[in-house]
Order: C-alpha cells, then sequence, then structure tokens
C-alpha cells in the first residue's frame, strides 16, 4: 500500500475535480483499518506496518485535500515533475501578485481588521476561478505549459492565504 | 487429543473474559484512574470512597506516601513533598532554574540532564516522583478490577512536546504499566463527551487544568474524532490564579516578597482555598498570618484576566488553524478544575457565542474518556461501533539548515502518524559527514526554536559539493512521539537515532515561541534575508578561491588575478558582518567579475575534453 498511488489508494482515478466530501468519508473508512490503534496488542512488526500504512494514507489524504498540491501531484503522475523553486515566466500574473501584497501590506499598516474579510473572499474567488482553468486544461499535453503556470499561481494564493492568517494573529491582540 | 485454543492477539478467547484496561490522567494538581465496567466508563475510588488522588508526593525515611496525607505536609515538609510534579516532566536543569523562583525543592544535577529533586530518600527525578503517583493509582485499580493490568492508556496535555511525552511514557513503564497509548487530555474529553451524546458535527474543547491549558477543535463523525487544529499554552493554570491570589494577598499585607519555602506553600495554600470559595460565593474572608481581609469575585476576575485573554486568544488561533469559523462549533466542553471559575465560563461562553457543557465533573471527564479508549486497545470490543481518533502533533518539526535557519518537514496540526522525508545536500566537495539537528517550534531562526536533539551522518562517500543527496525521514507515531532517520542515497549510508532528548521545552518556551512566530514574522524574515546573503557569498567566496588556485595561473593575467583575490576577500570580510545589502551587492560585483574566468575555465575543460585528453595533461 506505501508504494501505491494516492489515487489509487482511495480508489479514484486521476483527477483535479474531487468530490472533497466523499474523500473525507472514504479516509475515514480507510484509516479505521490501518490506524496503529487496531493494533496495539499485535506483533511488532504488525504494529510497524500499521504505522507505515498510516502514515501513507494521511499523506496522500493530505495532498489531494489540498488544491494545489493536488494539482502538482497530478502534473508529477502525468510526467510532469516540477521543481520546487523555479519562477516561470508569468508576467500576467506577477503584476496581479504584485497588488494583492501591496494590499495586504496596505491592510497591515492600518490594522484593518474589518478589510480582511472581503479580502478574504475576493481571495477564495481567485483561488475557485484558477481551480476552474486548471480543472480543464491539465491533461491536455497541448496545455501542460498553462497548466504548471496555474499551479503556480494556486500555490502562491495558498500562501497568500497563509500571510492572511498570520496577519489576523498578529492583530488579534 | 484436545488441540489447544490460541486466541489471536488482541481478541479474547472468550466474550465473556475482558481484558483489564484503565485510562489514568496523570495531572499536575489531581490525578484518576478510570476503568469500563459493565459497558460504562467510571473512575475509580479509593477505600476510603473518593475517585480524586493528589499528585503530591511525599519522601519519608523508609517510605513513601501519595495523595491528600501528602498534600496536607506540602507546608509542613516542603523540601520532601513534591507537588505539581507534571510542570518538570521532560525538562532539563537550565529550564527548572527559570521555574526557579517558585519551586522550593532543592535539585541536584544526577547522570542524565534531568534535574533531580534531593529527598530524605536521596535524589529523585520527575519521572520517578511521577511514577510513584502512577503506582498507587495501579494498585487501586488491580484491587478494585480484580485482576493484573493487561495495559493502560496515560493522558498527557496536547501541548506536550516530544521530551514531556517521553517521560511521561518513561514513568508509566517504572510504574510497571504498558502503555497502550499516550492520549491527549481535549480528545479524550471529547470522546467521553461524543459518546455520551453521540454528537456530530465540529466540537471545541477547553481544558484549563492546574498547570497547563489546551484548546482542540475536533470533527465527530460515525464515532470518528479527527482532530482539526489543537493550541494552548502549557504555561498557564489554576497554579498561576493561586500565585496572583498569593501576589495581590502580599500587596494587601504588606508583606516582604521573599518568603521562606514554608510559608510561600501556606500562602499558595490560602490563595487557593480562597479561589475555591468565590466559584460559589462573591466574596470571600481571606486571613493569612496577622493580616486579615476580604477578597471580591471582581477583585479577583481582574487578576485573572490577562491569563484569561491568553487563553483565549489560543481559542481564536485553533479556530484559524482548523479553517473553520467560530459560529461553525456546535459543541464548547469544558475540561479542567479552573473551569469552575465563573469568569473563565463565561468568557469561552461569549467566545463561541454559545454555553459550554459542563454535563460532565471537568476534573473527571479526561480520565473516563481514557478508559473508553483503553477498553478498546486492550481488544474489548465496543458495542455500536468503533471509535477511532485522529489525533494531530502540537508544534512544527523541523531541521536546521546552512546559516542558522530552520527548514520545517512537519508543519503543526498534521495529523499522526506522520512520516515525512527531506532531501539535503552537501556543501563542500569531498564532505564525508552531516550534522542533522532536529528542531521543533514555529519561529525561523534555530535559535528561536527547541533543540530535540543532534545527530551525525558519517561514511558520505566523497562526492563534488552538491552530488550527494541526504535523505532525512522524520516519523511521529500514534503517540505522537518523533524518530528521526537519515540515508545518503547513492551510498546507502544510514544514520538514526530514536530522539529521546533529556530535556524539553520550558512551558515559557513553547507559549512565547508560537506568540513570537506571528509577532516576530517580520524580524525573522529580515533576519532570514540576511543568512541567505550570508550564506551566498561564503559559497561563492570558496568557489572563487577554489577556482584560482586551480587555474589562476594558467588562466588570468597577474593583475586579473590580482583584481579578484581583493574583490574575494572584500566580501569575506563583508559577510561576517550585518550588513545584508552590502554583502549581497558584492557578491554580485564578485559574481559579474569572475563571469569571464568562468567561462574560461569551462572552455578548457571542453576543449580538453575534444581533445581527448584530461585537464592534467593541460597542466605540463
Amino acid at each position: 500500500m506505501g508504494t501505491l498511488c494516492h489515487y489509487a489508494l482511495f480508489d479514484l482515478k486521476p483527477a483535479f475535480r474531487l468530490d472533497l466530501e466523499q474523500l473525507a468519508v472514504r479516509y475515514r473508512e480507510l484509516a479505521r483499518g490501518v490506524h496503529p490503534d487496531r493494533f496495539a496488542d499485535a506483533p511488532e512488526r504488525e504494529q510497524r506496518q500499521a504505522l507505515e500504512q498510516s502514515a501513507a494514507l494521511n499523506e496522500a489524504y493530505q495532498t489531494l485535500k489540498s488544491a494545489p498540491r493536488r494539482a502538482r501531484y497530478l502534473l508529477a503522475i502525468s510526467g510532469h515533475e516540477v521543481p520546487q523553486e523555479i519562477t516561470v515566466q508569468d508576467p500576467v500574473f506577477l503584476l496581479q501578485q504584485m497588488q494583492w501584497r501591496e494590499e495586504l501590506e496596505e491592510l497591515q499598516e492600518n490594522a484593518d481588521i474589518d478589510g480582511i474579510v472581503p479580502f478574504k473572499k475576493r481571495l477564495k474567488a481567485a483561488q475557485a476561478s484558477l481551480e476552474d482553468d486548471f480543472a480543464g486544461c491539465w491533461d491536455n499535453p497541448a496545455e501542460h505549459e498553462q497548466a504548471e503556470r496555474l499551479m503556480r499561481r494556486m500555490q502562491f494564493l495558498d500562501k497568500l492565504g497563509q500571510e492572511v492568517r498570520q496577519l489576523e494573529e498578529r492583530l488579534d491582540d | 487429543m484436545a488441540l489447544l485454543q490460541i486466541a489471536e492477539p488482541g481478541l479474547s478467547p472468550q466474550p465473556h473474559q475482558r481484558r483489564l484496561a484503565v485510562g489514568i490522567d496523570l495531572g499536575t494538581t489531581n490525578s484518576l484512574v478510570a476503568a469500563v465496567r459493565s459497558g460504562l466508563s467510571e473512575t475509580l475510588p479509593d477505600e476510603q470512597g473518593s475517585v480524586i488522588l493528589p499528585s503530591a508526593v511525599r519522601y519519608h525515611e523508609g517510605f513513601v506516601e501519595v495523595g491528600a496525607a501528602a498534600k496536607a505536609a506540602a507546608a509542613s515538609d516542603p523540601f520532601n513533598t513534591i507537588v505539581s510534579v507534571k510542570r518538570l516532566m521532560g525538562r532539563g536543569i537550565a529550564d527548572v532554574k527559570q521555574l526557579g523562583e517558585q519551586l522550593p525543592y532543592r535539585f541536584v544535577e544526577g547522570e542524565s540532564h534531568m534535574p533531580f529533586i534531593s529527598t530524605v530518600q536521596g535524589p529523585k527525578s520527575p519521572v520517578e516522583v511521577s511514577a510513584d503517583i502512577l503506582k498507587v493509582l495501579r494498585q487501586r485499580a488491580e484491587a478494585t478490577l480484580g485482576g493484573e493490568l493487561v495495559g493502560a492508556v496515560i493522558t498527557v496535555p496536547a501541548y506536550f512536546d516530544d521530551a514531556q511525552r517521553q517521560a511521561t511514557k518513561d514513568a508509566a513503564r517504572l510504574a510497571g504499566l504498558n502503555v497502550l497509548r499516550l492520549l491527549n487530555e481535549p480528545t479524550a474529553a471529547a470522546v467521553a463527551y461524543g459518546l455520551d451524546q453521540s454528537a456530530e458535527g465540529l466540537i471545541a474543547i477547553y481544558d484549563l487544568g492546574g498547570g497547563t491549558f489546551d484548546i482542540s477543535i475536533l470533527r465527530l463523525t460515525g464515532g470518528v474524532f479527527e482532530v482539526l487544529a489543537t493550541g494552548g499554552d502549557s504555561a498557564l493554570g489554576g497554579d498561576d490564579f493561586d500565585h496572583a491570589l498569593a501576589q495581590w494577598i502580599i500587596e494587601q499585607a504588606g508583606l516582604p516578597g521573599d518568603l521562606s519555602p514554608s510559608a510561600q506553600r501556606q500562602l499558595l495554600q490560602v490563595a487557593c482555598a480562597a479561589k475555591e470559595a468565590l466559584s460559589s460565593a462573591p466574596r470571600v474572608p481571606i486571613a493569612y498570618g496577622d493580616w486579615a481581609g476580604e477578597v471580591s469575585r471582581d477583585t479577583f476576575d481582574a487578576l485573572i484576566e490577562p491569563m484569561l485573554a491568553r487563553s483565549l486568544k489560543a481559542c481564536r488561533r485553533a479556530v484559524r488553524d482548523a479553517g473553520i469559523e467560530v459560529d461553525e462549533v456546535s459543541a464548547v466542553v469544558m475540561v479542567g478544575g479552573s473551569t469552575r471559575v465563573p469568569r473563565v465560563r463565561q468568557a469561552v461562553g461569549a467566545l463561541f457565542g454559545r454555553e459550554p457543557l459542563i454535563d460532565i465533573d471537568p476534573d473527571q471527564v479526561v480520565a473516563v474518556g481514557a478508559a473508553v479508549q483503553a477498553d478498546l486497545l486492550a481488544g474489548n470490543a465496543r458495542e455500536g461501533g468503533e471509535l477511532l481518533l485522529l489525533d494531530v502533533i502540537p508544534l512544527s518539526l523541523g531541521l536546521e539548515t546552512m546559516g542558522g535557519l530552520m527548514e520545517k518537514v512537519i508543519p503543526r496540526n498534521t495529523t499522526i502518524p506522520v512520516a515525512r522525508a527531506q532531501d539535503f545536500t552537501t556543501y563542500k566537495d569531498g564532505q564525508a559527514a552531516m550534522m542533522i539537528h532536529v528542531l521543533q517550534g514555529e519561529r525561523e531562526l534555530v535559535s528561536d526554536c527547541r533543540s530535540l536533539a543532534r545527530f551525525e551522518l558519517r561514511g558520505i562517500p566523497p562526492m563534488v559539493a552538491g552530488a550527494a543527496k541526504i535523505r532525512v525521514t522524520f516519523q511521529v507515531d500514534a503517540d505522537g512521539l518523533l524518530s528521526v532517520s537519515a540515508r545518503e542515497l547513492a551510498s546507502g549510508v544510514q544514520a538514526s537515532i530514536e530522539v529521546k532528548p533529556s530535556y524539553g521545552l520550558t512551558d515559557g518556551e513553547i507559549a512565547r515561541m508560537l506568540k513570537d512566530s506571528f509577532a516576530f514574522a517580520n524580524v525573522d524574515k529580515d533576519a532570514r534575508q540576511l543568512r541567505e546573503y550570508q550564506v551566498d557569498a561564503e559559497r561563492l567566496v570558496e568557489a572563487v578561491r577554489a577556482a584560482l588556485q586551480a587555474d589562476g595561473e594558467r588562466l588570468l593575467d597577474p593583475e586579473e588575478r590580482e583584481v579578484i583575490e581583493l574583490q574575494v576577500n572584500e566580501l569575506h570580510a563583508l559577510a561576517r558582518g550585518n550588513d545584508g545589502a552590502a554583502i549581497d551587492q558584492q557578491t554580485k560585483r564578485l559574481s559579474q567579475l569572475t563571469d569571464a574566468f568562468a567561462a574560461r575555465r569551462m572552455n578548457s575543460t571542453v576543449k580538453a575534453a575534444l581533445a581527448g585528453r584530461n585537464l592534467d595533461d593541460i597542466e605540463d
């Protein structure tokens, strides 16, 4: 099981569109079967296997649950392993990135807690639209470059979401 | 001939024969033991009918006293009576010195880094003291249940780090208990509530005990308890309320600040009694020494307000980490004796917009939940479907990388068990060993995180810098305990350690680390940037010097060489300073300056290869 592809583990065909509710249900079923709690009294070898299988299942679930991680994984298993650190040419998005950042900095400077709510809403909408675009092109070899670009945009917005959370934390005093 | 029936491990040979297992809440102030009997989980009383065992141990010559009698002697025999030992678990001597002002014990250094307390029975480690408490609970359980225990589930604060968990497990082993699982206290409480009320949805567990505070957000679905986020402050509890009130009494009574250990204990007992009385009365009289006065609930509420605010902030962070909104939480459960304080209940209720649940005794709920899981782990199947607990790690785990930076390998709130690998490479040509430094915390700089362990990977075969691929694997098991292994992929050289550190994070440190990781996010960013510039600069200096030595005379004229050497030395000097911009600028200048040299070296290599000769031949 440890070497199975994340999708196969969940008995799914590789796809970007996933029913997350269903994925969660399937995850809980699978976790029930392999969790170390079920093997607390078993021989050590079985305990170790349960540990490894649970860890593999958790990793697969974490990957499939998150849109950017799922997108990266899909590209990797379809033969387009994307290096983590390289920046690609995407001048259109670069401009958008700068705008997002400027706005976030402004929210921070003005300690604008109320302004975070609409910001998050727009961030969510932007993420949803990127996901739609990615779903429409990732499995088309001709559009592979576009798919990679979209995946990187998704990663950026995901990171931005984390920064929003950190900002909320700093403003929460 | 009769065949022996051999039951599979975990399966009881006869359905009516239960395998005895207990849940133990090893608390800062009180400890309890519970077991499932006739399908019901309940705490087990002692011979006097009391279920609560005060976590106090008094060492006499020749015997040990645990519980209420020991607690009563805390003021008269402060050096031999140990209370709140949980605060010392998994700590080093240096950590304990920080707590020192509040602790009347005489510490001595032992063989390990663990602090030992000097008593009439000789030096005692916190692990041994905890084991003495656990022994009493084990004997009580075996006497009540009428048999030997298969094992026990021991609860720990969700916010306990690796060292504190390991110390707890060691204490249980020392007490002769087979540890079936270390279970997070809020999760145990959720089990007790979830089963009772067959609840579904999102629940928040607010657990304020004697010395620790935890907040966990869980999703309950068909018997599966999935922890979405956990947070807390392992230096926050009812003890701190007592200290605040004691300080107030000192001020009111005009007493000197430095009381004797015995007087200090006495004062804390007076404060604690007043705190408890205030839960049912609006004002209570206090008498300490010659001083007599009165404290009102308003005064007390004002004293604890800063601590309460800290706990609420941790709640909001856990809600954010769980990726939910406060109003999605459908139930709030109160756990721990300190949630009896009316102001605490009121503030938590206001935050979540709903009345907190207090149906199950907040002192007993953790042990009751732990017993349910113990029963299950021992192989006694429960009616009405099995429950499954999916917990998380409370603090990020990572490694030290170049320039003193912490690289997170497993972020906090990741579901356990988890195994994650990260690849690293060598920094210098022919580098044969690599130091692996394992850290826990949320800050970016190593010096701001807690060091868990260091180990060395030796015997890496000689390769050029960057060619070796070292894969470091972190594994956290279902107890939340970490093990780390490292392997060089090309050669298969392996090094592995069980991360068993001699000390853990101080309470204050953990809380501060998390808090700081947000407050200092910007400072960190600058510091990180500087380190990156320094590392880049050092790399370039090293590379250019190596190139000069190899090919400087052959490919450069003396003037060119002099200029490059000058600039290398300049960069080398700058890289030791703190001016990031200057380092960056000089790095770029040197890099530009050596471009042509690098191109010549490349050409000469290519030419040599084309000519079918190697570089050594050209040297002649």
